[in-house]
């Protein structure tokens, strides 16, 4: 009796923290992947080999030999609950597209106004499209990976201030968030490693932006908004030269996109239609999944495709995800890429790959 | 009724049929529905339908009456509740119920605080709680 009193007061101490010490949580993800290109065109005009760019931001490329750092990564997120609505949370991800080099990816502090609403502020992810705020976390999602070609942009973080809200209208449950912001990319990835192949600075200010999703029983919908403001430096013999459209330093990008998601009787149906508008020129991004959940093992078939002037490419990808664990999921996915860029706005040409993995959560 | 009762005891066979009891403090005076209930446990919702703040606590995945909660409470298996809780709990937007290991936790703690609300096996209630819901 007396111990279980005690074990239950201790319980009691878990749960309401005394002040001046923080409880601090400790989580994670995983995902180690591995994958090869089956057959690909390459670019000849690039010089480039059979490629299949798995992920754009991350420029995560698979060719063909066996390689397990594409798509592998790993993260560790510290959180430290201050009480009275306090918390301050980061992220650490290393990925293997990086060489596994760590570093911050989420840093910011967030207070909880009420039962409504909640303000965030720090470095965060970029809310874009459905999945890019929990790309890294695999165990969250169906795919290997989110369908690479809507995620392509290059941007993908923000330092700012976001407000996140959560409530009840009837029987939809409604939550999204406001932000705004901005990010200075001193040598971004995509942009600098794939498209240009010299230093590139990238930045996108005076960012503002809005999500707002419905959510009721089966049916999930989300709709998603964001303007920014881009500058871009290019390193030319050691200077950095800023770049012009239309006489103009900088360029105005208005991002806008809708998603909806069944997930009815083992039936699970996602899709996104996404259209990005930098100063008149239209990027149109789309996907469809369907999967059928049987017990532990998803199969699913998905269509992603990226269309605008010149740059042009699709793939259908099928797979299937098996829950073998509460907290763990093997996948395997082929993915078939069609590149119809043209006006030398080809990514990485045409490429069939295979691709499995296991993502898991602590 | 009774046909109900029979296919879904057919559709399960081998599980141990105990109902679960959603237990809260014996003050509370709230009616609570499974939608309800589902919120609190989703983190879609932080107080009881009177408005007083409400804390979910969970059993932990050694508890075999973890996934049995999940399935016939939430609606979902434990793969699926986790996935869910990842996407909140790495955007920031959500903590998952605190977890304990046994059903007499769960009663220990909630005959202490009446903002806790938890669920036991309905053969482990005790006159310490009250039961909100039970869950066949």
């Amino acid at each position: 009796m007396k111990k279980s009193l005690l074990s239950g007061i201790s319980s009691i101490v878990l749960l309401l923290p005394y002040t001046a010490m923080a409880e601090i949580n400790i989580s994670g993800f995983a995902t180690i992947a591995g994958g090869r290109v089956l057959s690909g065109s390459g670019v000849e005009e690039f010089g480039l080999p059979p490629t299949f760019l798995a992920n754009y931001p991350q420029v995560g490329v698979y060719e063909e030999e066996w390689s397990f750092k594409p798509d592998s990564r790993m993260g560790l997120q510290v959180s430290a609950d201050l009480m009275d609505g306090l918390k301050v949370t980061g992220q650490i991800v290393a990925r293997g597209a990086d060489d596994f080099d760590a570093s911050f990816e989420w840093a910011y502090i967030s207070y909880q106004v009420n039962d409504t609403w909640t303000i965030q502020a720090g470095k965060k992810r970029l809310p874009l499209y459905y999945y890019s705020d929990f790309f890294d976390v695999g165990f969250a999602y169906l795919w290997l990976r989110p369908p690479a070609d809507n995620y392509t942009w290059q941007i993908f973080n923000y330092t700012g201030i976001n407000a996140l809200f959560n409530t009840q209208l009837g029987s939809w449950d409604v939550s999204g968030n406001i932000y705004t912001g901005r990010e200075d990319d001193r040598d971004n990835k995509l942009l600098s490693d794939f498209f240009f192949g010299a230093a590139t600075r990238e930045i996108w200010k005076d960012i503002i932006g809005g999500v707002v999703s419905f959510n009721r029983d089966w049916l999930d919908v989300r709709l998603t908004y964001m303007t920014y403001v881009n500058e871009r430096f290019i390193n030319e013999d050691g200077v950095d030269v800023q770049q012009t459209w239309n006489g103009s330093t900088e360029r105005r990008g208005k991002f806008a996109g809708v998603s909806f998601n069944i997930d009815y009787n083992n039936i699970v149906f996602l899709s996104e239609l996404n259209q990005l508008d930098l100063d008149g020129s239209k990027f149109d991004t789309y996907m469809v999944s369907l999967g059928y959940r049987f017990n532990s093992i998803t199969p699913y078939i998905s269509y992603a495709d990226f269309d605008s002037d010149g740059e042009v490419h699709n793939t259908t990808s099928l797979g299937f995800r098996y829950d073998f664990h509460s907290s763990a999921a093997f996948k395997l996915q082929y993915d078939d890429v069609k590149d119809n860029g043209y006006d030398g706005l080809m990514v990485a040409g045409d490429s069939k790959s295979i691709t499995f993995g296991v993502d898991l959560v602590f | 009724m009774k046909t109900m009762l029979l296919i879904s005891s057919l559709l399960l066979p081998g599980a141990v049929h105990a109902a679960i009891a959603v237990v809260a403090h014996p003050s509370n005076q709230t009616s609570l529905t499974q939608d309800d209930l589902v919120r609190l446990y989703t983190g879609k919702m932080s107080s009881f339908p009177d408005g007083s703040s409400a804390i979910p606590v969970n059993l932990n995945d050694s508890s075999p009456l973890r996934a049995d909660f999940d399935q016939k409470a939430l609606g979902r298996s434990s793969s699926q509740v986790k996935a869910y809780w990842s996407k909140l709990v790495f955007t920031g937007k959500g903590t998952p119920p605190k977890e304990v290991a046994s059903d007499s936790e769960v009663l220990s703690l909630v005959a202490n605080n009446p903002n806790l609300i938890g669920y036991v096996s309905s053969d482990a209630v005790s006159d310490n709680v009250k039961v909100l819901l039970t869950i066949d």
